[in-house]
This record gives C-alpha cells, sequence and structure tokens, in this order.
C-alpha cells in the first residue's frame, strides 16, 4: 500500500441554510477543498461520497453524482458511501483505498447533509422485521434514550454526577467560540446546562447534540503526486472501518444476549484499536481525537473503551480540564458535535477537516500546542463505524 | 365490554397459562437467546444452528434506565396528552437482555439493579382498542 497525503480541505460550515441545497452546501466545500489543495476538478480522478439518507442523492444516495454533476461531468468513477453517521468516515476510508491500492493519484471525499426539524426517526423502513422501526414502534424509543440508558449505567457504575455530564458541554462551548464553522459558539455555564429541559434522563438539551445542515471536503492523493505540487501535507497514517460484535452490550434490535462484561460500541473500540495498531501508535502518542459525542456521555465512554484512561477515570479527566486543547488529552477542541450539531452523514470527513487544520497549526485560539498525530472515530446506525489517525 | 387488546406486533409475546412471556428461540447448540424469534444462530462461534421456539421471563434485573421527557418521533405513537414514561433495559434470569418500556407510577424511584418483572399493557389507545406491548414492572 502507498502512502496518502491530504493536501486540502474544506467545510461550509454547520447551520441551519434553508436557503441552500445540499448539493451548494458540498460544491462550496468542494471548491474550498480543491482551492486549498491548489487541483483543479479535472485533476480528480475520482470521488467517494457519503449518501445522505436526508437529502438530495435523488433519494437513492447518489450524493457523489450530484456533486460530480454540479462541478462538471469529467466521467470519473463515483462510489456512494452509506453507513448511516458513519458514512462520511467510510467514504474518507475507500478514498484512503483508492489511492493508497494505487487505483489513482488524486481522490475527492465528500460529505454533506441537509437534515429535517427536530429529532429525527432513525429507520427510513417502515417494516416489522426491521427490528430498528420495531424498537420505536413498540417502545418508543428514539435514539437519545439510548443514550440516556447508557448515561444513567454510568452514574450507577461511577458515580458520575449530572454536574460532571453538564461540565463537558461547558468544556465544548469554550472552545466552539473559536471556531467559525461552529453552528453554536456562545459559551454556557454550568447552570445554563444543568437548567436545560431533560430529553432523556439524565441527558439535557444542552448536553445532547442537536440535527444541522453542512458539508465538508478533503482531498487526497500519493505521496509522489503530494512531492510533485510541493505541499505541505498530512499524512493518513491509517484509515480503518468496521461493524459490531456479536455479544456486543448494547442491543442493535430489541434485545442482545446479557455480555460477560462491559463490551459497548464493539464497532467503535475494533476501528479505534485497529487504527492506531495501523499507525504504530500507542493511546499516549495520540495529541487530539476528535470523537462522535451525539451526547456528552462520549467523551466519558470512549476513551475508556479505548484504552486512553482508566473505567471511571474520564470524569476527573474533564474536572481537571485535562480535554482542553491545552489539557493531556485534548478532546474535540473543534466543539464537537455538541457545538456542530450532527449533519449526520457528512461528520466523518468534518472531522478529517478539522484534524488537518489541528496537524497544520491553523486553529487558531482552539490550536492543540504541537500536534502531531491526531485521531477520528465515527459511530452509525447499523453497526457501523469508522476511525482514522492523521499525522504531520 | 371489556376493550379489545391489540398486540403492537405478531408473535413477540403472549399470555399463557404461567403469565405473559416474551417469544424468542433458543439455540440448542451455543445456548443463546433470541428476541424475537431467529431463523438462524448469530454466533459466530456456534458450530451448527439449532434453533428452538423458547419463552422468556417473567423475571429480570434493571441493567438501567432512561425516561423519555418530550413525544418521540413517529412511528411511536402515545396517548394525548403526552405523559413522560421510562424505558429500560432489563437483564432477564435466561441470559437475555431485552429492551422494554418501564411501567412505574413513581419514575423518580427507579434505580438501576431493581428487581423487575414482566407486564403486558397498553401503550396507547387505538379505534381497534388498547395497543399492548411488553413492559417490565419494578417488584
Amino acid at each position: 500500500m502507498r502512502e496518502v497525503a491530504v493536501i486540502g480541505v474544506g467545510m461550509h460550515p454547520w447551520g441551519k441554510f434553508a436557503e441552500k441545497s445540499i448539493t451548494q452546501l458540498c460544491r462550496e466545500a468542494v471548491v474550498a477543498a480543491l482551492a486549498d489543495a491548489d487541483v483543479a476538478w479535472r485533476e480528480v480522478e475520482a470521488v467517494a461520497a457519503a449518501s445522505s439518507r436526508f437529502s438530495g442523492g435523488k433519494g437513492w444516495g447518489l450524493n457523489g453524482n450530484d456533486i460530480v454533476e454540479e462541478m462538471g461531468p469529467t466521467g470519473v468513477p463515483v462510489y456512494n458511501l452509506s453507513a448511516g453517521c458513519a458514512a462520511g468516515g467510510n467514504a474518507f476510508n475507500i478514498g484512503h483505498t483508492l489511492v493508497a491500492s494505487g487505483l489513482h493519484d488524486v481522490v475527492l471525499v465528500v460529505g454533506g447533509e441537509k437534515m429535517p426539524k427536530g429529532f429525527i426517526q432513525t429507520s427510513g423502513v417502515e417494516e416489522e422485521t426491521d427490528l430498528e422501526y420495531l424498537r420505536q414502534l413498540a417502545v418508543g424509543m428514539p435514539g437519545p434514550a439510548f443514550w440516556g440508558l447508557l448515561a444513567s449505567r454510568r452514574m450507577a457504575d461511577h458515580g458520575t454526577t449530572e454536574e460532571q455530564l453538564a461540565r463537558i458541554a461547558v468544556k465544548a462551548h469554550q472552545v466552539a467560540k473559536h471556531n467559525e464553522n461552529a453552528r453554536f459558539r456562545q459559551e454556557f455555564t454550568l447552570e445554563d446546562v444543568l437548567t436545560s429541559p431533560l430529553v432523556s434522563y439524565p441527558l439535557r438539551l444542552y448536553e445532547i447534540c442537536p440535527v444541522s445542515d453542512g458539508a465538508a471536503a478533503v482531498v487526497l492523493c500519493s505521496a509522489d503526486e503530494a512531492r510533485k505540487r510541493a505541499t505541505k501535507p498530512v499524512w493518513v497514517a491509517s484509515s480503518t472501518v468496521a461493524t459490531s460484535r456479536f455479544a456486543d452490550g448494547v442491543p442493535r434490535g430489541l434485545a442482545t444476549v446479557v455480555p460477560p462484561g462491559v463490551t459497548h460500541h464493539s464497532e467503535a473500540a475494533a476501528c479505534v484499536r485497529g487504527a492506531l495498531a495501523g499507525a504504530g501508535a500507542t493511546p499516549e502518542d495520540v495529541d487530539l481525537v476528535e470523537l462522535q459525542d451525539n451526547t456528552v456521555y462520549y467523551e466519558l465512554a470512549f476513551p475508556e473503551e479505548w484504552g486512553f484512561c482508566e473505567p471511571g477515570e474520564a470524569e476527573s479527566l474533564v474536572e481537571r480540564g485535562e480535554t482542553l486543547p491545552a489539557g493531556r488529552l485534548p478532546i474535540n477542541p473543534s466543539g464537537g458535535f455538541l457545538c456542530f450539531g450532527e449533519a449526520t452523514t457528512a461528520m466523518g470527513v468534518f472531522q478529517v477537516c478539522e484534524l488537518t487544520w489541528q496537524l497544520r497549526g491553523q486553529s487558531g485560539a482552539r490550536q492543540v500546542p504541537e500536534a502531531k498525530l491526531g485521531l477520528g472515530q465515527t459511530l452509525g446506525l447499523g453497526g457501523n463505524a469508522s476511525a482514522v489517525v492523521l499525522k504531520r | 365490554m371489556a376493550t379489545r387488546r391489540v398486540p403492537v406486533a405478531e408473535g413477540l409475546f403472549a399470555e399463557t397459562p404461567d403469565g405473559p412471556r416474551l417469544l424468542g428461540s433458543r439455540c440448542v447448540s451455543c445456548g443463546t437467546p433470541y428476541f424475537p424469534r431467529a431463523s438462524l444462530c448469530r454466533n459466530p462461534a456456534c458450530h451448527e444452528s439449532r434453533l428452538e421456539d423458547a419463552s422468556f421471563g417473567p423475571g429480570g434485573t434493571l441493567w438501567s434506565f432512561s425516561v423519555q421527557h418530550y413525544p418521540p418521533p413517529p412511528p411511536a405513537k402515545y396517548d394525548e396528552p403526552y405523559a413522560p414514561y421510562a424505558m429500560g433495559l432489563i437483564d432477564l434470569d435466561e441470559g437475555l437482555r431485552v429492551l422494554a418500556r418501564i411501567s412505574a407510577g413513581n419514575l423518580a424511584a427507579l434505580v438501576v439493579g431493581a428487581r423487575v418483572e414482566l407486564v403486558l399493557e397498553r401503550l396507547y389507545a387505538s379505534a381497534d382498542g388498547e395497543v399492548i406491548t411488553w413492559k417490565f414492572r419494578p417488584q
């Protein structure tokens, strides 16, 4: 496999943009990424795109084709990747593979989404044989309730307090105020978070990511091409995709077998551990993490499930400020999903943009000092996950 | 006249002479329990899929719970006016971890680790009658 470089990134800010189509959001991100890479559209040899669940793509998830039509039909191969909220990460993984394998020298990865208003109905299939549908029909259990279950179990296991959960949202807004692409940039006090309405006990409105519109794009190329273009690339140390394993402690349908120990989010853990191994890195080598914080709970659970700290230790990392950009384990210095809102299938590409800016030292007031190695991770419906390790 | 009771979906639960039960399967080869019924054992370590019908319940332990404070999006349905309800993950004594509604008058009294038992109760009222689902009630 060949070395692969990130030579350009671009992002349309996250927010609500009623007047713009998803393709327009994507086009603005693609134009920015191509300009950043100093690559012309006609030089792009293939496109790997996240398939949107909610908009564009002719209703078939053909969002990559929409972009090619918009930019100019050059006849390039288009790969539309569907993996729930992990779709952007999957698209990046395929884009990476296309370059690493030697099949293509310059590849565009893109993810965009325009989200419907309010809490989303996760399943798009209305049949009782679809367990996601059946769960919502028979138990009345939308996505945030899952996070509530996990968070309340953590409170019982580790004595996590509501104040500790709220502190993570305060931290997110503390860094997002410096990010011009973030949707929510105002600072929150602990009291603001703790008095926001309960959504799914114990989680409150400001502790759960809302949905947003947004788009991000990345230009990947081979090492030879990167040198020829005399850019200062960021390197893809590894990129992984996985699905959940049997006896994962979080049921994806209505039930699972009671697992012998803690085996939650096996797909995310497999991806992250695999990505670190592929990069020849240990958790200590990671300078920053962009993880999928659909809720504050994940900033506590994921670092432990991935071996970044001991079970029950994450709360004290947050309280000591260790997850801030200048701390020992900076988590989501972008502001994360909490402050961007989730443009579901775009998030894996968003993370690569944020990691790239950090590794280039272009992140301004939210910059992680001396960032050399960054980890990104997504988790999606269907037991999908992706991870990426970038290095400078 | 008694209100007609309509199951939210067919084949998921039944009222038996021994009380309410969830209807699923168990693999005779490896012991893995399934709910709803499965047609193939999905345990990658199992050498031969040999599924039999099995019923589960009524006893279990509340692994965790959450309270739904806002009306859920479709296809979930509820009685108006909306009232918050609890859901949980229950570890049944037969080794099955199942998602369910919690039937409790006092949501504030719910605790992780509580013993619970299976009940078949109203989810919401429809024109056809009371729509019934499986729930667990603290003992």
